[in-house]
């Protein structure tokens, strides 16, 4: 290996952890600070005697109601991720395989292209004035609604990546085997794009587990979730940074959770069709 | 079995007409081959007759029925597809018990049939496995083993052998061939290779553009083509033509120069179609030439280009008054010829077709 090629590895290298730095160094600070007393916190101690106050905390003291807004984020997140994955499958099965009209494909993944590209928030107003009215503000249909809406553009995307790599012969076999086409469906795609499955399943779960601005405004205090009662931590008179700290240690894991089961295949999902 | 009629089946993705209107009987029992250069619509036809394409016009009749509109999971027929479709989450079992399974068959025939599938295609031990642990002849042999157990009403090939080697290719031709004798289903078998073509056809069907060129047994279709076209994609090297006008000289048709020996029948039935001074082709096989001595009245001078030596025959390329040409070699000859040399040659009688220059149509069929 020459010296030129050396220091070029060594700069890819430096760069790699650089970036990893700038990832990890916030969580690590996160993570310390949750073992830390309030004081300590507002005293920019470095090392401090480890405590376990904050969690404690949030999950004994009877004002903390933060087990009960994890459960929420689980169930609208678990929820709204099934809902996305049957959608995203079915339709991308029918875009890909079915030949629907040119126009009917032409608006399905027009409108999931808009809805990708724009900013949630300016939907947000709308989605509030809209469930106000047909009293739906603060339920959990509500919040699944929404977050469907938000997740199934890329998990559309993804799937149809996926459902394209399954060979039309296949389907034509199955066709000739007496297959109808929701026979097809279950035996056949529904099997092979388990993978494409798991990748958009990660990415959406994990993208309405994190989700603020929606939660923010559509949910109540009984169906509030984990991000937006973290942010209640920063009260009028005093700012909660330990307990705010361990919050988000703690509703962090889920989504941690399910990077390292879903890893493989949200590489893979990412990469889909990418390289034949 | 089952008997399948086509009656002016079209064709067209929009204003392009892929197939302007087929007709022909497939009797039940017999393999019928569909061969035709690639885009002439041999593919497209057998997907028409499965139900994967629709057709646009014209009717599909199975057994007097009607089946153009039915749905394909309806039609009971059954295909192997070039790239096998096999299944790859299933083993080779449950492949091939999945049309079965589909149809609500008892668990115990279903059993049965693919316990009798798979000693007929010499699969044992290999029934748990996944395609994916298979090789490509044994892949071949599931995707007909998943036909097999259906007992269907039509088997369908499209060109399921293109993925083999040269060897296996051969093999496999036979095996279909000889379980086709024990079955006996009516079957269409879609290639553009026209050996695979002669060697397993009861009759064979060439398709060029869409349109039916011919359709007769192999020999037919050797013997006496229609036209230019069948004449020339069937045998290989393919047929000479020689592009002349007829000419009479002593009792004998010429062309050329070359004189087209020929039988009282043969000579009468040229005379009657054309007569000197027509324009025409002559279509002679290479395996059709003989060579003469120098001296013979009427012979055509050939200078050897090129020389291929096979081991069972040898073929010779070369330039002749008539352009170039391409004789096989008889067996025999005690030299093999080499670049530059001159041979005399005239065809074997009878064994020359003639062709209408303008139509390209064979003038001495009826």
């Amino acid at each position: 290996m020459s010296a030129r090629q050396k220091l070029g590895g060594m700069g890819g290298n430096l760069l790699a952890w650089g970036y990893a730095l700038i990832i990890l160094g916030p969580m690590v600070w996160i993570l310390s600070n949750s073992f830390k007393r309030q004081i300590d916190i507002l005293m920019g101690t470095t090392i401090a005697p480890i405590t376990l106050a904050n969690y404690h905390q949030i999950i004994n003291s009877r004002q903390s109601h933060f087990l009960w807004n994890l459960w929420n984020s689980a169930i609208v997140s678990v929820v709204s991720t099934l809902l996305v994955l049957i959608i995203a499958t079915v339709a991308a099965f029918t875009l890909a395989r079915l030949q629907p009209p040119r126009w009917v494909s032409f608006i399905l993944l027009g409108w999931a292209l808009v809805f990708h590209m724009l900013p949630t928030l300016t939907f947000v107003g709308s989605w509030y004035v809209m469930f106000t009215e047909v009293g739906l503000h603060g339920t959990y249909t509500a919040l699944i609604l929404a977050q469907v809406v938000q997740g199934l553009p890329m998990a559309l995307f993804l799937m149809i990546g996926f459902v394209m790599n399954i060979p039309k012969e296949l389907v034509q076999a199955a066709r000739l085997d007496g297959c109808t086409y929701p026979q097809v469906f279950r035996h056949l795609i529904l099997p092979l794009s388990l993978g494409g499955m798991a990748a958009a399943g990660a990415l959406t779960f994990i993208s309405a587990w994190s989700d603020f601005a929606v939660a923010l405004n559509l949910s109540n205090k009984d169906t509030m979730t984990a991000p937006v009662a973290i942010a209640t931590f920063a009260q009028e008179h005093q700012i909660l940074y330990g307990q705010m700290a361990a919050a988000s240690m703690l509703s962090m894991l889920p989504a941690l959770a399910f990077i390292m089961f879903g890893q493989r295949f949200v590489v893979r999902g990412l990469l889909a069709g990418a390289v034949k | 079995m089952a008997h399948l009629e086509l009656q002016k089946v079209a064709k067209s993705y929009g204003a392009v007409e892929v197939i302007p209107g087929v007709d022909f009987e497939i009797n039940s029992g017999e393999f019928l081959v569909l061969v035709g250069p690639s885009g002439s619509g041999k593919s497209t036809l057998l997907k028409m007759i499965a139900g994967l394409e629709e057709t646009t016009s014209g009717k599909i009749l199975v057994d007097g029925q009607d089946i153009t509109h039915l749905d394909p999971s309806a039609r009971d027929l059954a295909m192997v597809f070039q790239s096998y479709a096999l299944y790859p989450h299933m083993t080779v079992r449950d492949n091939m018990s999945f049309a079965l399974r589909m149809r609500g068959e008892d668990p115990a025939v279903i059993d049965q049939r693919v316990r009798e599938a798979v000693a007929m295609l010499d699969l044992g031990g290999l029934e748990d496995r996944k395609p994916g642990q298979l090789s490509g002849g044994q892949r071949q042999r599931v995707a007909m083993g998943r036909c097999v157990v259906r007992n269907p009403k039509l088997f369908l090939f499209d060109e399921p052998l293109s993925n083999l080697d040269a060897k296996l290719r051969a093999q496999t031709r036979i095996e279909i061939r000889r379980l086709h004798e024990r079955l006996k289903a009516t079957s269409i078998f879609v290639t553009h290779d026209q050996v695979e073509a002669m060697t397993m056809a009861d009759r064979i069907a060439l398709l060029k553009d869409g349109k039916l060129q011919q359709i007769g047994s192999p020999q037919d279709l050797y013997l006496r083509p229609r036209n230019t076209f069948v004449a020339t994609f069937i045998g290989t090297p393919e047929m000479n033509l020689l592009a002349g006008r007829l000419q009479m000289a002593e009792g004998h048709f010429h062309i050329g120069g070359m004189r087209l020996p020929a039988s009282a029948g043969q000579q009468s039935r040229l005379s009657v179609a054309c007569h000197s001074g027509t324009a025409v082709m002559v279509g002679v096989r290479p395996e059709h030439f003989a060579i003469v001595l120098n001296t013979t009245p009427g012979a055509l001078q050939v200078t050897v280009n090129v020389t291929e030596w096979l081991g069972h025959e040898i073929f010779i390329f070369g330039q002749s008054d008539l352009g170039s040409i391409s004789v096989r070699v008889p067996e025999g000859l005690e030299t093999t010829p080499a670049q530059g040399d001159v041979l005399s040659i005239l065809p074997i009688a009878d064994r020359w077709h003639v062709f209408d220059a303008g139509s390209s149509e064979n003038v001495l069929l009826d």
